[in-house]
């Protein structure tokens, strides 16, 4: 796709004619491998604290963190490593190693870890790069970032909150009485909606019946953007016109975002099950994933990489793959 | 002066002064205001006040979340039964909040009542704050008289940090009760002492105050002196000061009104325990029948002449 594109990077304006900007792809290369390189260290049993891998969730997390403005603040869930890697960019200068190795040690409890080794995974929060809060707890993370934006307004601060919770999450009660209370007080904030279809190990048809989450929207009088097909580019285009929509109106939105977990397996064959038992992916080791120099995943829209050769070519995509690679792989565990 | 409406003054005044403050909670500038404890309240430019939604676990998150941007929350819940729906947002971003590196730069402050008035019937009668207190070794002032009143609403209603403040429905309507003299308060506000005595210490916990003091008359009349201490807290108390008080006395009346079986005085007497051999010691607590859940006058009863008999 070649388009005109005008993205906001950390406040610097870039403009690019003609071909859109490789910086997207470089992130999401960067989370793809970050990730697979936390996933060896857990495979290799180094770790005592469950991490939620976000494989596939890479293309969301980079548009989020390229539409959010300075002051604005992400609030996250248990599968934050995504969002927290997308965020806790590599400075000017810094190699990006060393921020993953910031976040392998944070996983080992260790003091030198991204927040000195107190939170481990499930609550990593960042709050030197605008998030501020994360919650294990499902639900739990829609009011407080409510009163993050509540707060920010007393403090006549001009930001927008996004907070992030999944298809199992909007069932408690707390997403409910969030998304009322944002829309009575006015508060800007975005809910944005992961919807992988799975909570553990239950599909929403096997545990509820569906969510029409537009009409739901609809009916609270809240925006709603639908985002599906792992297009980074249109994710940011369409979350940045949404954040100026919510910060100008003060009117809450809600975005249901589709993407497929990524990092299923089978099972040992046994007698039960000749072909192996179908595992979906949820937290810890994913071990039908390995790392390699080019860490494609799934060969259709489920997984941004193979997304990304629409733009840019695999050639191209596969250089940077292997540069990134063999420099992350430098604080493998 | 009733009590609520001395209350109800602190609260005007303390709240005025505040800066970059969101008062919340239903029906707080709306009808009853919420029985007069929040009426006339007023802010200053940029500070609101917001009827809410009726959504206490939401609402007790939004407060954490508006205290950690470095502003200030202010939840008015009606009464104590509401915080049961509270519990997640009280346990586990309070206790994300206090693993962090820099304390809360924000005041988040929940002010609730006992509805201990009687006759509420089985869901409306709870009046255990040390339960909550015990759930996350929650700050939590029970406010009782005049001056505890005044110290604890003054410096915590707005201040950094979490804090629960609750007042008894029971004492709302009656006069406000004065202590003729304050001889000592701890500097956390936990613990403060009205009368020194040689002959019984006393120590009233959650809304036994008054209790205490008709004690305090009724040994006056016998030629008895007490010590007389009252706990506003409920976890996280230093019990030193009453416990050299007890080393002098050798004599303890606990008087707790609350229906908890997990009370801040086994704490009190485990301590005071170790260290000194008791030759008197009387536990006034509340014995629930098996009718307890149906509507009654729901109020602890003591029998001064009794205890007075039981020390002597």
């Amino acid at each position: 796709m070649m388009a005109k594109l005008k993205i906001n990077v950390d406040g610097r304006k870039r403009e690019k004619n003609g071909k859109a900007d490789f910086f997207l792809a470089e992130e999401i290369i960067r989370l793809r491998l970050s990730q697979m390189i936390v996933n060896e260290g857990f495979k290799a049993g180094r770790f005592k604290v469950p991490v939620h891998l976000a494989f596939g969730h890479e293309a969301l997390a980079v548009a989020v963190s390229m539409a959010m403005r300075r002051d604005d603040k992400l609030v996250l869930t248990h599968r934050n490593i995504a969002y927290n890697m997308a965020r806790v960019k590599p400075k000017p200068r810094e190699k990006a190693a060393l921020v993953l190795k910031r976040f392998l040690h944070e996983y080992l409890l260790r003091p030198s870890g991204l927040q000195g080794g107190r939170f481990g995974s499930m609550n990593l929060f960042t709050p030197d790069f605008g998030i501020p809060y994360t919650s294990s707890i499902l639900g739990n993370q829609f009011p407080v970032g409510c009163g993050f934006a509540l707060g920010d307004q007393l403090l006549r601060k001009e930001c927008v909150v996004f907070i992030s919770g999944g298809d199992g999450g909007i069932e408690e009660g707390a997403f409910w009485e969030s998304a009322l209370m944002a829309r009575s007080m006015r508060l800007p904030v975005i809910f944005l909606i992961e919807n992988n279809e799975w909570s553990m190990h239950t599909k929403i048809d096997e545990r509820r019946t569906p969510i029409n989450l537009e009409k739901f929207s609809e009916s609270l009088g809240l925006t709603f953007l639908s985002l599906k097909g792992n297009d980074p580019y249109e994710y940011q285009k369409r979350l940045s016109a949404l954040r100026e929509k919510v910060s100008r109106s003060r009117i809450a939105a809600c975005v249901e975002t589709t993407v497929r977990t990524l990092g299923d397996w089978y099972s040992a064959p046994n007698a039960e099950y000749p072909e192996g038992k179908f595992v979906k992916y949820h937290t810890g080791a994913s071990p039908s994933t390995v790392l390699s120099e080019w860490p494609i995943m799934k060969e259709d829209k489920d997984d941004p990489l193979f997304v990304l050769k629409d733009f840019f070519g695999e050639r191209r995509l596969k250089q940077v793959a292997k540069r990134q690679f063999y420099a992350l792989k430098k604080v493998m565990l | 002066m009733t009590f609520l409406e001395y209350i109800n003054g602190l609260l005007r005044k303390e709240i005025a002064k505040a800066k970059n403050l969101a008062i919340f909670g239903q029906n707080i500038a709306a009808g009853s205001y919420l029985g007069g404890l929040t009426k006339g309240l007023k802010v200053g430019a940029g500070s609101r006040i917001i009827n809410s939604t009726n959504a206490e676990n939401s609402l007790v998150g939004l407060g954490f979340g508006a205290a950690l941007t470095g502003a200030n929350a202010f939840f008015f819940m009606r009464q104590i039964d509401f915080l049961l729906l509270t519990a997640d947002q009280l346990v586990n971003t309070y206790n994300i909040i206090r693993n962090r590196k820099e304390p809360l730069r924000g005041s988040f402050t929940i002010f609730t009542t006992a509805i201990d008035q009687g006759y509420e019937g089985p869901q409306s009668s709870l009046n255990n704050f040390s339960d909550f207190a015990s759930l996350a070794r929650i700050p939590i002032y029970a406010v009782n008289n005049e001056y505890d009143a005044k110290q604890i609403i003054k410096s915590e209603l707005v201040a950094p940090g979490f804090r629960i403040i609750a007042v008894s429905t029971r004492y709302m309507r009656q006069a406000l009760q004065s202590p003729k003299q304050i001889l000592y308060e701890s500097s956390d506000l936990t613990t403060f002492q009205y009368e020194k005595g040689s002959d019984v210490t006393i120590v009233c916990f959650n809304f036994s105050y008054p209790l205490g003091v008709s004690l305090v008359t009724a040994l006056g009349a016998k030629g008895l002196r007490a010590s007389f201490f009252n706990v506003n807290a409920f976890v996280s108390v230093d019990w030193s000061k009453i416990i050299t008080d007890i080393i002098r006395t050798k004599k303890l009346v606990v008087i707790d009104d609350s229906k908890s079986v997990n009370a801040p005085y086994f704490s009190l007497l485990a301590a005071v325990e170790s260290v000194v051999p008791l030759k008197k010691k009387v536990i006034i607590t509340r014995t629930l029948d098996s009718d307890w859940l149906v509507p009654n006058p729901d109020s602890l009863e003591i029998n001064n002449a009794r205890i007075i008999k039981k020390l002597l």
